[in-house]
């Protein structure tokens, strides 16, 4: 609706007009009715008086029938401007006697029977009867017609004076609401003003100014107080957004400085990593670089007793025989710190094989008894009937009996040394049980707390008195620790000690390991101990069967073998494991050995490891290209993967490079080529 | 006498183990690498080898392979010797064509007897 929508101003404006427009004009209405109806019936009644007076007048014209007389009488009306025509009719209605202004006709007959005396408003006009008498006698009939031309002109100039009346006081009200209304509108208008300040400004500060104390006033005020609750909720919500803000930066700041911790401690945890394997690596190096002249002095000594003894120099011999000791006992020691860097290193591998175990422990006893001979102990061997084969490590099986024997006969002087053997079930495991008894010197409660940490002999003094490099039991411990199994000891000291250790019957191979090394796990011959870093071979082909016979083939090498379906698992398995080769397919989904090669020799440290490819594809240009060290076609021949690998094996324990060993890369060249690759490895001492 | 070869790149070693030998009144003959010790065997006919396995130019396994491959030199005995402590493997020396294997450290009480006992198999 247009009215609906109009702005209040108008509409008040509009209201106000409308009410007061009607109310005046009602009114005016109202008045001039009743005026001229009042005025008409004034008008009636002085035209009865005048029809009276000119009846009477003309009764004795009537009577005498003198109609000049008559019509003298009736022209008196001209000086009555409204009388348009006047008639006297006899008895018998016939005209007598008539006066008419200008040409209005006159009826010739009285017009109506009924009317005799009265009057009656007919066609605009006033029309009036009049009987006329005589000594009251009935002569006749005075007819007059009035226009009515006063009545007509005195209600035109009152419609005029209304309609100016209406009109001049219509605008007054107009004028004078439109002042008023300012009165309701201007306060509404100046909360919508406020309003739309604080809506498009989001200025909550603004407050809506009061006059009255009206409804309006009212409506003003709840508004005000709604702003300044609005205001105080705002300000709260910014003081909390700033907050929420600092929360989040410092959080930020936070994370930020923990992931720095973190990337420095990952950086730490590898370069502690980096020097372990350093440091293994140096220790297992170092170990085999002091065999060598170890050896030398071992040998020379020797040698040196056989022709002092020959000479019969006697009191040398025994001189000779301490550098032999001396040079016995620093190999053990070397032994043993070799054995024990690599189970820290975590590279102390097991290489299981069944055997049968009451042979072994006849080895042992026969191996020990000269060492028991020598305190003059005597050797209870006790071994239960159910113990037959096990499945383990011999050769860590014969050190830990080795080990514990030997302790037993060097702490023991003219007593008892037993060693029992039983087929035991611990923890639901089937176990062999090795106990080993002495009525030595025995252990302390306190000796038996750091019994097995490295370098710990129970006592300073025992070093001097019985010798030993203190690594034994250390050893012994990570040995069986090794196979899952326990050891323990009982002692008290003067009364002698029992170790026992238990090893399951059959030690599982560990998971980690690829399937077909466990598949040869019982093959004996394992070189792979003894080279640390050096002893796995990386296989990636997409081929399950490639992967299965090459595993094969390279475990009987005495290499531990990994395998990489794909592309993208043989990359990280590559980064993880460092191996010592990788052989590489080329044919594969999704990521080919193109993009493998390409990878691992962009890579700073997997750069150095050799590539060997493993493929159909004829493309050795390619390959070299790229990086890789050899290129072999499959089918492939056992024969020249194993001497690859072999070459591979000794450049990288004599610490060649890749860049210095990349010449006998090419051993399939022909002898030339060959010749110079291999003098290059000649030049590593090796003893 | 038996003629012993003795093929081993370190000098210490060698001259040591060959003397030791010569007292026991073996006939030594030496060489520093395996190609070396590929022709000697061959020109010098010898009834056994002490083979180091870790040499330069040619590897002892190589060497024993290529002599247990020839016809002429099949019948020569071949002992090995590994530089690794004590890693028994007996079998993989064997399956490469050695007669027999020791450790290195040398025991030389050890070894001769091994020498010993392979040079009586012979007779």
């Amino acid at each position: 609706m247009i009215l609906q929508n109009l702005s209040i101003k108008r509409k008040l404006t509009l209201i106000t007009m409308l009410t007061s427009s009607i109310a005046l004009v009602l009114s005016s209405v109202s008045f001039l009715i009743y005026d001229l109806v009042s005025f008409r019936h004034l008008l009636s009644q002085d035209l009865m008086t005048q029809a009276q007076i000119i009846g009477y007048n003309s009764a004795g014209a009537m009577e005498f029938k003198d109609e000049p007389a008559a019509t003298a009488t009736l022209s008196a009306f001209t000086a009555k401007e409204d009388i348009v025509t006047a008639a006297l009719y006899k008895p018998d209605g016939k005209i007598f006697a008539r006066y008419s202004r200008g040409k209005a006709a006159v009826p010739a007959f009285l017009p109506s029977h009924l009317q005799v005396k009265g009057y009656r408003f007919e066609g605009g006009f006033l029309e009036v009867f009049q009987e006329v008498t005589l000594n009251g006698e009935h002569v006749g009939t005075l007819f007059l017609q009035s226009d009515m031309r006063q009545w007509n002109s005195r209600a035109k100039r009152y419609a005029n004076i209304l309609l100016i009346f209406v009109l001049v006081s219509g605008l007054f009200a107009l004028f004078v609401s439109s002042k008023l209304q300012g009165l309701i509108s201007k306060p509404i208008l100046h909360l919508e003003d406020t309003m739309r300040m604080v809506s498009s400004n989001k200025n909550y500060a603004v407050r809506a100014v009061k006059k009255y104390s009206d409804e309006i006033g009212r409506l003003i005020d709840g508004f005000n107080t709604m702003l300044s609750e609005i205001q105080q909720r705002d300000t709260a919500l910014q003081s909390t957004n700033g907050e929420l803000k600092t929360r989040t930066q410092e959080l930020e700041e936070e994370v930020f400085q923990r992931k720095q911790a973190q990337e420095e401690l990952s950086k730490a945890k590898h370069a502690a990593e980096e020097a372990n394997r350093a440091k293994s690596t140096f220790l297992a190096n170092m170990s085999h670089e002091l065999r060598t002249p170890l050896n030398a002095i071992i040998g020379y000594s020797e040698m040196l007793e056989e022709e002092t003894r020959d000479a019969g120099k006697i009191e040398n011999v025994q001189d000779l025989k301490k550098i032999q000791a001396a040079g016995k006992h620093l190999l053990a020691l070397i032994n043993d710190v070799l054995d024990l860097s690599k189970i820290e290193a975590g590279k102390m591998g097991l290489h299981l094989e069944t055997f049968d175990v009451p042979q072994v422990i006849e080895e042992m006893v026969t191996t020990l008894q000269p060492a028991a001979a020598k305190n003059s102990n005597s050797v209870n061997v006790r071994v239960a009937e159910n113990v037959g084969t096990m499945k383990a490590d011999i050769t860590k099986v014969r050190q830990i009996l080795f080990n514990l024997l030997s302790n037993a006969c060097k702490f023991t002087d003219h007593g008892t040394i037993s060693v029992d053997v039983d087929q035991i079930k611990a923890e639901d495991k089937e176990c062999i049980q090795f106990r080993v008894s002495d009525t030595g010197i025995g252990i302390s409660a306190q000796q038996r707390q750091n019994l097995f940490q490295e370098f710990a002999q129970a006592d300073s003094s025992i070093a001097r008195k019985y010798g030993g490099t203190g690594l034994g039991l250390a050893i012994t411990h990570r040995f069986v620790q090794l196979m899952r199994g326990q050891i323990n000891v009982e002692s008290e000291p003067g009364k002698g000690a029992v170790f026992t250790v238990q090893l399951p019957t059959h030690i599982a191979m560990e998971t980690t390991e690829s399937a077909s090394s466990q598949g040869t796990s019982d093959a004996p011959a394992k070189f792979s101990e003894t080279k640390p870093n050096l002893d796995t071979i990386l296989v990636i082909d997409d081929d399950p069967s490639v992967r299965d016979l090459m595993s094969r083939f390279l475990t009987k090498l005495d290499l531990r073998v990994v395998v990489a379906a794909n592309g993208e698992e043989g990359f990280r398995l590559a980064k993880e494991i460092r191996p010592l080769l990788i052989t590489l397919d080329v044919v594969m989904p999704e990521c080919d050995g193109w993009t493998v090669l390409n990878r691992l020799k962009s890579d700073k440290e997997l750069a150095k490891i050799p590539v060997i490819m493993v493929t159909i594809v004829d493309n050795e240009a390619r390959g070299m290209d790229l990086g890789a060290s050899n290129y072999l076609i499959k089918p492939v021949q056992r024969d020249r993967l194993a001497v690859l690998v072999e070459k591979h094996r000794i450049a990288r324990s004599s610490g060649i490079t890749d860049a210095d060993a990349s010449p006998f890369t090419y051993v399939g060249e022909g002898p030339a080529g060959r010749k110079t690759a291999e003098s290059k490895v000649s030049r590593s001492r090796r003893n | 006498m038996p003629k012993i070869l003795l093929v081993e790149d370190n000098e210490m070693n060698r001259d040591m183990l060959s003397r030791r030998l010569q007292r026991k009144g073996y006939t030594v003959v030496t060489a520093e690498d395996g190609e070396k010790g590929l022709s000697l065997a061959r020109s010098e006919a010898p009834d056994l080898i002490l083979m180091d396995i870790s040499l330069p130019v040619m590897g002892g396994w190589e060497v024993t392979r290529l002599l247990k491959a020839d016809e002429s030199t099949r019948h020569i005995r071949i002992i090995a010797l590994t530089a690794h402590a004590w890693v028994t493997d007996r079998e993989k020396a064997i399956e490469a064509g050695c007669d027999d294997y020791d450790t290195k450290p040398v025991e030389f009480g050890r070894l001769s007897e091994k020498i010993e006992s392979l040079l009586t198999v012979k007779k």
